[in-house]
């Protein structure tokens, strides 16, 4: 099969056979990674520029190394410091960086919409979305799916609670609809306020109760609750946050027996989720920070590598 | 001497079967009939074509004093004609703001000197459009504002729209209100609901736009003065307009162009293309049919554009950086004829004219009332209709400076294709 994307500003259009495809591919690069020489040619004379406008760690990090594991030539471009803020627009960084020859842009952005504003304007380059405000995170998606593949050997008929702030999460919008493509039944859960008006256009159900929503759930998914949420009044503070809606370890033992619990991080411990959970034997936070760079390979393997199969 | 021969008649009242001449000279309509040719009348045949009295957008931004790099009178005053209007009102949230009545007759003159369209002029409520004092409303109904509104926000307190309405009454002009109960819909960007949803952009609740009707209605009732609110968009608001109205209230409103044509479905299908970015937002499907019940029902009294140009740099970025508006003088009346033949007519033709014609010329202050009808001795503000003219939207070719536009490109049917004012027709500068 001739792979046929590009580059990635959403999941919406991959099917799910190309979602099986791409974790066998990223099954090998994670195999790569364990290797005492990592580096392997693929992507030799590509140029890649990381276009963060917005601080990431992990995404940033790990955009980076997938990108050195494959021999490409990365430059890393940031907001601050940068034409950006001189004010130019995001129309003409993006044709100077095609004009100096760039073979992709990975793109961070607080904007909805960002990313894909910047595959229309440009004309040969491809565009990877890092995360376009609260609305997309695709590799997020891929490195969540790839991760519980494995663990779990498959995801056909499972069950997935995310608990948390649905309302402004990226990740939540790009999980909910990549889980549900690979057969996942997903469940969200947390306090109203936090919660899209429209949940069930996002494909999932809402359960108020986390008590009742991780309930034989076969994964559990922690999202990061921002300090701006307190200050909006959204919710009253994070004490109670985390009494209410927090993975503690009694909450996470009424799931599933073999259920695992996951979190894109950072994490707030004793808000989202408890210290003992995070560290607990059930959670797979780091496997899934492993699997980031490897399914990172796998992309930028698929979309821009010169063979094809 | 101009004879516009054997176009169907449109009065604003009455859509007539049989075609009828009119006689026109001196800026007044001198006949109406079956009138003989001679050779010293300009004869323009319009067979097959509808003569309507000038339409009147009672929504407009043109931008000038202060950000003519987006619009000015001129330019929309030609946009204006070149779309079909012979009268527009322009929004006071200029900079600085017309919330004098020096700025009342700036606007007048800027106008007048367009010689294309009639610009009257709205006044703001609130001196500096600042929601804290009363402006001089009396003196800007006498240099000739026709409607006052904070436009572009909501009247800052219940306290002052009170005032306002109570103040008003004695001056004959209407007071014009920007329905938003801002601290629900603060940040907001898009219609709560689907497009919030899939977003993640913040949602503005069609609760942001009854409440602030509501709270009009009220205090409607209680000063009997007459109330307008504009860009009314959803189902939820509407209902409640048309309670005040079989109430027997002095309650008015209009909708624009844009929410009886798109929602929010086009942002997401256009991959969050800025030109769909507007306040209020695009909304759900049903309230776009809703306001359609609405037209059918009686309780809407214009159709509007709230055309709101933007320099092209400050539209082409990613949607959440967008500021809001959408221009769309020039294709309105089409999108809107358009539109109503697509869904297959859910309302007369009579009824849909009105909105354009004699409804809001009667929102008018009296002197201007007598706008929205043809009738002998009227002033001939004209607008010609071809219903079978299909055209592509090209703001290339635009009057108006903006580009701003979500139909460019697209194919529409229903155009006005000729505009008069005061007799005169417009023509388009020649490039």
């Amino acid at each position: 099969m001739k792979w046929r994307h590009h580059g990635l500003i959403d999941l919406d259009d991959w099917t799910r056979e190309e979602l099986e495809i791409f974790l066998q591919q990223a099954d090998y690069m994670e195999e790569l990674l364990g290797r005492p020489i990592k580096k392997v040619p693929a992507l030799r004379g590509k140029m890649i520029v990381n276009f963060f406008y917005e601080p990431s760690t992990r995404t940033k990090v790990s955009f980076e190394l997938a990108e050195k594991m494959l021999s490409a030539d990365v430059v890393n471009w940031s907001a601050s410091g940068s034409s950006v803020s001189k004010g130019e627009t995001m129309k003409d960084t993006a044709w100077t960086l095609e004009a100096m020859g760039a073979d992709a842009v990975v793109i961070r952005h607080g904007a909805v919409g960002a990313a894909d504003y910047l595959s229309k304007k440009l004309s040969r380059a491809s565009v990877f979305n890092a995360g376009d405000g609260t609305h997309r995170h695709p590799t997020q998606a891929l490195l969540d799916i790839h991760t519980a593949w494995k663990k779990l050997g498959g995801l056909e008929g499972r069950r997935m609670s995310i608990i948390g702030d649905i309302l402004h999460s990226r990740v939540a919008r790009s999980d909910i609809k990549a889980f549900s493509k690979m057969g996942v039944k997903v469940t969200v859960s947390g306090p109203a306020t936090l919660m899209p008006r429209d949940i069930q256009s996002l494909g999932a159900e809402y359960e108020p109760d986390p008590h009742k929503a991780v309930k034989s759930a076969d994964i559990l998914y922690l999202l990061r609750i921002q300090k701006e949420r307190q200050h909006q009044g959204l919710i009253p503070s994070f004490d109670e946050y985390h009494k209410r809606y927090g993975a503690t370890s009694e909450l996470v033992n009424e799931a599933g027996e073999k259920s695992v619990v996951m979190h894109p991080g950072p994490v707030n411990r004793r808000v989202e989720i408890a210290s003992d959970v995070v560290d607990g034997e059930k959670s797979l936070i780091l496997k899934q920070v492993r699997s980031g760079v490897a399914v990172r390979m796998a992309l930028l393997y698929l979309c821009l590598g010169g063979v094809r199969s | 001497m101009i004879l516009l021969k054997g176009a169907t008649l449109f009065d604003g009242e009455k859509l007539h079967d049989d075609p009828r001449d009119i006689l026109i000279s001196d800026g007044r309509i001198r006949e109406i009939g079956k009138i003989q040719e001679t050779e010293d009348i300009e004869t323009i045949d319009l067979r097959g074509k509808i003569a309507c009295p000038g339409f009147i957008d009672i929504h407009v931004h043109f931008r000038e004093p202060g950000f003519e790099w987006r619009e000015d009178i001129t330019t929309g005053a030609r946009s204006a004609a070149a779309g079909g209007y012979s009268t527009v009102v322009t929004m006071p949230n200029t900079e600085p703001p017309v919330d004098n009545p020096s700025m009342v007759e700036f606007a007048l003159w800027k106008g007048q000197r367009s010689c294309a369209a009639r610009v009257l002029p709205a006044g703001c409520v609130t001196h500096g459009r600042a929601g804290k004092f009363m402006a001089e409303l009396g003196k800007m109904a006498d240099a000739g504002a026709v409607f006052f509104t904070d436009d572009g926000s909501p009247i800052a307190t219940s306290g002052l729209v009170r005032t306002a309405l109570l103040y008003s009454i004695d001056t004959g002009v209407r007071i014009m209100e920007h329905p938003e109960e801002t601290s629900l819909t603060e940040g907001g960007q898009v219609n709560e609901g689907l497009a919030s949803s899939v977003s993640g952009l913040k949602g503005m609740p069609a609760s942001g736009e009854y409440i602030d009707i509501a709270r009009g209605i009220a205090l409607c009732r209680e000063t009997s003065a007459p109330i307008h609110f504009t860009h009314v968009s959803t189902a939820m608001a509407m209902e409640a307009i048309q309670k005040a109205k079989l109430e027997g209230l002095p309650v008015t409103c209009d909708v624009t162009a844009h929410h009886l044509s798109l929602d929010e479905n086009h942002i997401l299908v256009s991959r969050f293309d800025s030109t769909y970015k507007v306040n209020p937002p695009l909304r759900s499907r049903s309230d776009v049919s809703s306001l359609w019940q609405a037209i059918a029902n009686g309780t809407v009294d214009a159709i509007i554009t709230d055309h709101a140009p933007w320099h092209l740099d400050e539209k082409d970025v990613p949607f959440q950086e967008a500021p809001f508006g959408i221009a769309s003088l020039e294709c309105s009346v089409a999108v809107v004829l358009d539109t109503w033949l697509k869904l297959g007519r859910p309302v007369s033709l009579e009824s849909l004219l009105k909105l354009f014609t004699s409804s809001p010329a009667s929102l008018l202050p009296e002197q201007w009332q007598g706008l929205g009808r043809i009738k002998e001795d009227s002033i001939a503000d004209i607008t010609i209709l071809d219903l079978d003219e299909s055209r592509i939207v090209d703001t290339g070719n635009w009057e108006s400076k903006a580009a701003n536009c979500p139909w460019n490109g697209e194919m529409l049917s229903g155009w006005p294709v000729a505009t008069f004012l005061n007799g005169i027709p417009f023509k388009r500068e020649e490039n």
